[in-house]
């Protein structure tokens, strides 16, 4: 498997949406282990994808407390934790669980799975 | 802060000897020795009648006899002769610490001695075996020991503080790095996969095409870093941990706190290839030495700052990921260890 690598920059500060209504592949799902984060890009912004239960999640790659890459981080259950600071995010709606104070909610991303792909489109 | 309830390496076995050595550990100065069967003795060094350090003395047989007023010590602490007096008062003793020789290294225990178990003594094979080349050295260090661990879980330092010797500016930008951990260790994974290989590597391993690389930093409390690192054909499935037909190294980083300001830093190098080529051993340890000799001066000049500015904010980039978690898992050690001694004291 192939990580992503960083590019240094905060997530939401470009315009680059794809087309598609918004629904652009991300990752081949095969491509997600169970339990680990993985790094994709969403036209250019980062994100990070991660299987619970069987279920696919996308968030915002980027921890907005201190701009960690949370592909770094670490899964627990439904949560991911980000490498630095240990700020805890749920994957299913982005709510920030623990943390810094102050750290706001991630943004979630609408996913579905066709064939072997994972798509996802930025929510309004 | 220092964790007490540690092994941690005090000497290389060939420092103790018939002459008292006398090194602080943890804030405690310690005086070792040997008895005259070769037996390792470590000792509070400090004569309980005038403080003097006992390693300003000299060895009476298997006895340590201070340099001041002539009181002699046994290997168990206690005072067993007081020039001019026949009665010697029965807490007349001073400290003993457990030690243990392995992988050429003293280890040394400086916490509740009941729970010293040599079991527990980090694996440092490497530098005592048939199958790798090996030597070992040491430097003193007038920075805290956490600097020193931090270096060493976050390699992107290589391209710039070691611009000039062991860095290579590929390591930084084309390679991902992976961290795992668990409740007392860090792994820090970076593999740089079908590149070419070194000149350092092409000479040792005879490499005609690309590569395979690996850097593996596993950390374990207080300060242990062992450091795998090598490379082998590309295609040959070392990712999977299949290793044939490469090369492999291991650089091996045992930090042992002397003040809150200044360690000790024992290291070795290893390597897996022509083992018993003593040049190629003192070549390899004379290339790292270059290079930590340059850290070195990166750790002393991060302590004169944070002896200037207490407690001064900090930046983490992503970078820090595995110095991060080493650090939390050295602050719930400390925070288990002070409430575990604090618990009898409150029950009185």
């Amino acid at each position: 498997m192939t990580d992503v690598l960083p590019s240094g920059l905060p997530s939401g500060l470009s315009s680059g949406l794809p087309s598609n209504q918004g629904w652009q592949r991300v990752a081949a799902l095969a491509d997600i282990e169970p339990g680990q984060p993985f790094g994709a890009k969403y036209g250019e912004r980062e994100i990070v994808l991660a299987v619970h239960e069987g279920q696919v999640f996308v968030l915002a790659g980027i921890c907005p407390h201190a701009y960690a890459l949370l592909c770094d981080g670490f899964m627990n259950g439904a949560e991911i934790e980000c490498p630095l600071h240990a700020a805890a995010f749920d994957i299913r709606d982005g709510k920030c669980l623990d943390g810094p104070p102050g750290t706001p909610d991630l943004a979630i991303y609408e996913v579905k799975v066709e064939g072997g792909d994972v798509l996802a489109r930025a929510k309004p | 802060m220092f964790l007490k309830n540690a092994w941690y390496v005090a000497a290389n076995d060939h420092e103790i000897g018939r002459k008292p050595l006398g090194r602080v550990f943890l804030g405690e100065p310690v005086v070792m020795y040997r008895k005259e069967d070769g037996t390792l003795v470590a000792l509070e060094d400090r004569c309980m009648h005038r403080h003097l350090p006992l390693s300003m003395g000299q060895l009476v047989g298997d006895k340590l006899q201070c340099h001041y007023h002539g009181l002699q010590y046994d290997g168990s602490g206690k005072c067993v002769r007081i020039p001019g007096q026949d009665m010697i008062p029965p807490n007349a003793k001073i400290r003993t610490y457990p030690v243990v020789e392995r992988y050429h290294w003293v280890w040394i225990w400086m916490g509740d001695p009941a729970l010293a178990d040599p079991d527990k003594i980090i694996d440092y094979h490497w530098l005592d075996s048939s199958e790798w080349g090996a030597r070992s050295s040491y430097l003193h260090v007038k920075a805290n020991w956490k600097l020193i661990v931090d270096n060493l879980l976050d390699l992107t330092h290589l391209a710039f503080v070691h611009e000039t010797t062991i860095g290579n500016s590929a390591l930084v930008d084309n390679a991902s790095v992976k961290v795992t951990r668990g409740p007392a260790e860090v792994q820090v994974t970076r593999w740089i996969i079908d590149s070419p290989a070194p000149p350092t590597f092409v000479k040792a391993g005879g490499f005609t095409d690309n590569v395979d690389r690996w850097q593996i930093i596993d950390f374990r409390p207080p300060a242990f870093l062992r450091l795998d690192v090598g490379a082998t054909p590309t295609g040959t499935g070392a990712p999977e941990g299949s290793r044939v037909g490469g090369i492999g190294m291991r650089n091996l980083n045992a930090i042992t706190p002397e003040t809150e300001s200044t360690s000790h830093y024992f290291w070795g190098q290893c390597h897996n290839w022509d083992v018993n080529n003593g040049k190629l051993s003192e070549m390899l340890l004379e290339q790292i030495r270059m290079a930590f000799s340059e850290d070195v001066a990166v750790f002393e000049a991060q302590q004169r700052n944070l002896d200037m500015i207490k407690n001064p904010p900090q930046l983490d980039i992503n970078a820090d990921k595995g110095v991060i978690q080493a650090r939390r898992i050295l602050d719930r050690l400390y925070d288990e260890e002070q409430a575990a001694i604090q618990r009898p004291q409150a029950a009185e």
